[in-house]
């Protein structure tokens, strides 16, 4: 049934999306650009995906101006799209951009409480999450201000709303505030792609479920991993742990009493997936090992990020097998971001002259 | 000879020549000080006796150059400068390891959080104190590093994800700055030492070559006048004796010559004294 009205809205960005997957880099493309000996001939490898946009580099341009590079054409693509969408799928893709206005807000808030010039940040914050009141948020002077009179009209302000006081923003880390607010993103997502009439029981609401799920997930796992040795106790470490996922309740709750990574490897081993992760990133490493390609001695094995990385490019590809759904647009950014970190990863090996760890990219096509 | 060689401008008395010995004497002592200062500090570093003064070291020394083979292949053994080497190989390798941790934490993160960072940092965890050392009485400074432990500003970066590799890019990052510390104290004390030994060098050259030369041909100048001037002194006073010699030959000449005509008039006029007095010997004087 949900095919029969869907391609009426969006057929047509459907079908601009699939074209896009399609320009993604393949596994051979890959090949080409882990021989590559100069970032120029990156820059050529990488000509007849990026042509326009790499264009106006300079020869041998750094490898942050290559993922800036990307990233642009990634944003402009992301925009033609976001201008073609009506309905469900519009207010969709502003959820895709609610994560990096995350980010950009954090980093304003930032700016703000150490009393800088926010103007400048507003260079430094990612496109996609570019709302139109953000340039205001440069006006609050200080954080009263920045809470009252401006957070409140931006597009995060539901977030804000409930969970975070202005003497929050003043006292508690960045880092939790950033994922308090990540956490009632995700939870709100969830609940617009389940709940929402146009898309309860469409195959949009399988997959993104899904997907959610799996970053509640994963979120969770991280944030457990990450913050032991910090100062961050057991109860505020549960408050950022998303409400849904494959893990909750009782893994959030396994994880949140975690002291150490045998006890997150328990509190997952209900979840198939993530307990072989554990069980092959190897327990040995300790806490060197769970990180992304842990530096000098485990080179050669994955990571617990890798592995998460590439569940999600799984999941994102496994996403395109579905049709009628808004998802692909989802596993779209994704798909592209992950080309865009492995481009920048394989430009840093070959600038730094690393590349003895240069296969560490991830590629599902 | 003494008119040849450069010599100082003083007269050639006595008192100069005891002058210009006990100062001889004391560029002696302090030739053979500074020469063993020379050699205490040329182990350290050896550099500027081997090579010319002129070759300024400096110029091999900016940091993030390549690391300068030089120093080994000028004596191994030395300790500053092996150290330095090491310091400087160790250098790029960690710089290499932390830059590449770098990139994966940009790889983790997939983004920049440099500011997030840069802003986070409130106090210091790595620091640097000073001391000093004393080689033969040149002070160089140490720096030595230390971390203030408990203290870790940015512990939940990268929360989401990615925070290990923040973690261990830190890490990476803190080794890195301890290597660039310990080059920096070599350097300063390569710099300083080598501005050190150069002068006293230098100076070792100067009495060496200036100093002693100089008084000892002084010396040798004011004993050849005081030389001179006692031959001429003897020759004065052998000529003075001479004359007087002639004077009083000529005296003594013209007094016999006055006496013997003195004698002539005497026995002229008085021929009979000399019997009168054998008279008087022979007569008995009875009273």
């Amino acid at each position: 049934m949900e095919g029969l009205f869907f391609n009426v809205n969006g057929g047509y960005i459907e079908g601009i999306v699939r074209g896009y997957r399609n320009t993604l880099l393949t596994g051979q493309n890959y090949g080409n650009l882990v021989q590559c000996e100069t970032i120029d001939d990156v820059k050529l490898q990488l000509s007849p995906a990026y042509g326009d946009f790499l264009a106006s580099l300079p020869p041998n341009p750094s490898t942050s101006s290559l993922a800036n590079k990307t990233t642009d054409k990634l944003v402009a693509e992301f925009r033609y799209l976001q201008a073609q969408a009506v309905g469900t799928l519009a207010k969709f893709m502003e959820y895709l951009t609610y994560s990096y206005m995350i980010d950009n807000v954090a980093l304003l808030i930032t700016g703000t409480l150490h009393e800088r010039d926010t103007r400048e940040l507003l260079e430094r914050c990612h496109p996609l999450g570019w709302f139109e009141t953000m340039p205001v948020l440069c006006v609050a002077t200080n954080i009263e201000e920045l809470y009252n009179s401006v957070l409140i009209e931006t597009p995060l302000a539901p977030y804000f709303k409930g969970s975070l006081s202005h003497q929050d923003l003043d006292e508690l880390n960045i880092e939790i505030i950033r994922n308090t607010l990540y956490k009632n993103y995700l939870e709100d997502f969830y609940r617009f792609v389940t709940e929402h009439p146009e898309l309860r029981g469409t195959p949009t609401s399988e997959v993104m479920s899904e997907v959610l799920e799996f970053e509640a997930d994963r979120r969770a796992i991280n944030i457990t991993i990450n913050s032991f040795g910090t100062e961050l106790s057991k109860q505020d470490r549960k408050k950022l742990y998303p409400e849904f996922g494959g893990l909750y309740p009782e893994g959030t709750l396994m994880l949140s009493r975690a002291d150490d990574l045998e006890g997150v490897s328990l509190a997952v081993s209900g979840n198939h997936d993530y307990k072989s992760y554990f069980d092959q990133v190897g327990m040995s490493g300790g806490a060197s090992g769970v990180g992304n390609m842990s530096g000098g001695g485990g080179a050669e094995s994955k990571s617990l990020e890798d592995m998460f990385y590439q569940k999600e490019m799984e999941i994102s590809k496994t996403a395109f097998t579905r049709q009628f759904t808004h998802a692909v647009i989802y596993a779209w950014v994704k798909l592209r971001e992950q080309e865009i970190r492995n481009i920048t990863w394989i430009a840093e090996c070959i600038a730094q002259n690393q590349k003895e760890r240069i296969g560490n990219y991830i590629s599902v096509f | 000879m003494s008119g040849a060689g450069d010599r100082e401008a003083v007269f050639p008395t006595r008192q100069s020549l005891g002058l210009m010995k006990s100062k001889l004497k004391g560029a002696e002592t302090g030739h053979s000080l500074l020469k063993r200062k020379s050699e205490a500090l040329t182990k350290y570093y050896p550099r500027s006796i081997l090579k010319p003064v002129t070759n300024a070291p400096l110029g091999d020394f900016e940091v993030g150059k390549s690391i300068n083979p030089l120093y080994s292949s000028i004596n191994p053994a030395t300790e500053i400068t092996r150290r330095i080497d090491e310091a400087k190989r160790k250098m790029g390798r960690v710089m290499q390891i932390a830059a590449f941790s770098l990139a994966e934490v940009t790889y983790a993160v997939g983004g920049d959080i440099g500011y997030q960072i840069q802003e986070s940092a409130k106090q210091a965890r790595f620091r640097v104190r000073t001391k000093q050392e004393n080689v033969s009485g040149v002070f160089l400074p140490q720096f030595e590093s230390y971390t203030t432990e408990g203290n870790n500003d940015f512990g939940l970066t990268g929360l989401g994800k990615g925070g290990q590799q923040v973690q261990r890019c830190r890490e990476t990052y803190a080794r890195a700055v301890e290597t660039l510390v310990e080059l920096a104290s070599l350097q300063t004390a390569f710099v300083i030492l080598d501005e050190v030994i150069k002068v006293v060098n230098r100076r070792v050259n100067a009495i060496e070559h200036v100093i002693i030369p100089r008084t000892e041909n002084t010396i040798k100048y004011i004993n050849s006048e005081l030389d001179e001037l006692d031959r001429e002194e003897f020759y004065r006073l052998k000529k003075v004796k001479n004359n007087k010699l002639r004077d009083t030959e000529a005296k003594d000449k013209e007094a016999a010559s006055k006496k013997r005509d003195s004698d002539k008039e005497n026995v002229a006029d008085d021929p009979g004294a000399t019997d009168i007095l054998g008279e008087q010997e022979d007569q008995d004087v009875i009273f």
